[in-house]
């Protein structure tokens, strides 16, 4: 569908330099089962959960022409900073269709101003077909290109920075340099920041035998400008020998765990709770929020910026 | 290894099933069925997307029919652009094919007024989703335009953006309205109609659906032409029932921002209201 009138911002732009959720603390991903909670949230001050709450989107949700899907999006953006996270641009492969998705982006970022914008170091669209979900690139040289190259047409594209997430790994494939070395190097090449999934990174720990710790140790902290955590679940036939990012679920502990690590090596960084299927009561997510803040609360470490 | 041969081999586990050739990048074979959880992802996505884009074919078929002929679906269309929403634009063509056989060989009862119901989701959808209008006709417009002497039914209106026309089957509305609605055909009081024309448009937020008369009918498709007048309008009802009352049916249109016009063109944009 074609995008239709998108209002002029009223909000101020960040400098397109900058990773620009130093200030933000912990946020929600933002459901539609949610948004009367949302909006009789009180903002700012007023807010029980402080300051730093924030909602993340995913963008392409957004791809419509007008709406009440967007004037409620306007009412979230008028209490709350946004972060924009993207799904579909399929940043490691086939390029050619790029600019007209990331045009969209483009339209709503210049009306809405989220603080963040995302996407993943994945691939999703081949020979005109759009698969919808999340597949791991190769670590080699090759793909390293493709993902930097698509990285650049998004970010010139939108005229922003943007930060790029870790993959779910189920499997290993061949590769040529580990996936810490693969996301610091795209990241470095093109410009870009890292978003790290520490519920991607446990998952793949799992059921690929990395070194979840080593792995975060090996990123420097001044690229990362933002944190997610979310559960996960058993395959229903392989039981924990396969752990699937289901975001079915509250946060597991060994997550939780690994989150407080990220942050004493990472220092202060937005964190966003995503919760995208089994939707549980807002109240609930609220209260996962909030601990997500208190572990911000207590990370002396305010990082390497 | 080259990552268009790694893609072309993921690209066709994803399509059909087969792995074997992805062998050649996975650095332990016995893992490879793990790569079902990227495709069942894919096809889960799809198909939850085409349950909400078509919730009322679902509630007729049911969810493990729907699931099933929403699987072949995107086997047969699968998504072009980088985003879920809106996806299902042949869906209605296709489930009927469906139900009727001609996709999978193993003829199914076919569900009265499949195709037309999920015209009807698909409709509803679209006008949902539609822009917001920004040059709405309203009753204040109309007293200026009178008032400046501006022969009315000279002026050039267009339908709004959400407004959305959907031919159907005679009873398919009502059929679609008690399913939205959760009651019985003979409750929603068009059961009887014979209108093949229904409306679909949005108000302060909210989708609204109406079948048409038969002049009601001819006036909104005159209004769908490029350069379109009341005037043009009103002469295909009229056409259809010399009896047509046009002053309601414009009041209508008013109050329920139906209609849309270019203010500017009599005035300029600093003095409009």
């Amino acid at each position: 569908m074609a995008m239709g009138h998108l209002k002029a911002n009223p909000f101020s732009p960040p400098r397109q330099s900058e990773i620009v959720g130093d200030h933000l603390g912990a946020g929600l991903g933002l459901k539609a089962e949610h948004l009367d909670d949302v909006l009789a949230l009180p903002a700012g001050d007023a807010n029980p959960s402080g300051n730093g709450l924030w909602f993340e989107v995913h963008t392409e949700n957004y791809f419509v022409a007008g709406g009440p899907r967007l004037n409620y999006l306007r009412s979230v953006r008028e209490n709350f900073e946004l972060s924009f996270h993207g799904v579909g641009g399929s940043l490691g492969y086939d390029h050619q269709s790029m600019p007209a998705h990331v045009k969209q982006v483009k339209a709503l970022i210049d009306e809405f101003q989220p603080r963040l914008i995302s996407e993943h170091a994945v691939w999703s669209r081949v020979d005109g077909r759009y698969f919808a979900d999340l597949m791991p690139l190769p670590r080699t040289h090759d793909a390293l290109q493709s993902l930097i190259d698509g990285i650049d047409v998004y970010q010139t594209g939108v005229g922003r920075r943007i930060l790029i997430e870790n993959p779910s790994n189920y499997l290993d494939f061949v590769s040529e340099m580990d996936e810490p070395q693969f996301l610091v190097e795209a990241a470095n090449r093109s410009g870009c920041g890292l978003l790290i999934d520490i519920n991607n990174l446990y998952i793949s720990s799992q059921n690929t035998g990395i070194d979840a710790l080593a792995y975060l140790q090996q990123i420097p902290a001044s690229l990362v400008g933002e944190i997610h955590i979310a559960g996960h679940d058993p395959d229903p036939e392989l039981g924990r020998a396969l752990l699937i990012d289901s975001h079915a679920a509250e946060v597991d502990s060994s997550v939780w765990a690994l989150l407080e690590q990220a942050l004493s090596i990472f220092g202060h960084q937005p964190v966003l709770v995503e919760r995208d299927a089994n939707i549980p009561a807002f109240a609930e997510l609220m209260r996962e929020q909030q601990k997500a803040q208190r572990f911000l609360d207590q990370c002396t470490y305010k990082g390497s910026r | 290894m080259a990552v268009d041969d790694y893609i072309a081999a993921f690209a066709h586990y994803l399509r059909t099933g087969d792995a074997n050739r992805m062998h050649d990048f996975c650095v332990n074979p016995e893992h490879i069925k793990r790569m079902a959880v990227y495709r069942n992802g894919f096809y889960k996505g799809c198909i939850d997307a085409l349950s909400a884009n078509f919730p009322m074919c679902e509630k007729l078929v049911g969810n493990e029919s729907f699931r099933n002929a929403a699987h072949i679906y995107v086997d047969h269309y699968p998504p072009e652009k980088g985003t879920l929403v809106g996806y299902g634009q042949n869906f209605s063509g296709f489930i009927a094919d469906f139900f009727s056989g001609l996709v999978t060989n193993e003829s199914q009862a076919l569900p009265v007024n499949i195709a037309d119901l999920a015209h009807l989701d698909y409709a509803w959808l679209t006008s949902l989703m539609s822009a917001d209008s920004e040059q709405v006709l309203r009753g204040e417009h109309v007293a200026w335009l009178v008032a400046q002497g501006h022969d009315l039914a000279l002026v050039e209106v267009r339908l709004s953006p959400s407004v959305i026309l959907c031919d159907v089957g005679a009873s398919a509305f009502s059929q679609w309205l008690s399913l939205k609605t959760n009651q019985k055909e003979d409750e929603q009081g068009n059961s009887a109609s014979t209108n093949d024309l229904v409306m679909f448009w949005r108000r302060q937020g909210a989708v609204q659906a109406r079948s048409l008369s038969v002049p009601e009918a001819a006036l909104m498709r005159a209004l769908q032409r490029v350069d379109s007048t009341l005037d043009s309008g009103f002469a295909a009802a009229l056409e259809v029932d010399p009896d047509f009352d046009v002053s309601d049916i414009f009041s209508a249109c008013l109050q329920n921002e139906l209609l849309e016009t270019d203010m500017t063109q009599y005035r300029p944009e600093s003095d409009l209201i």
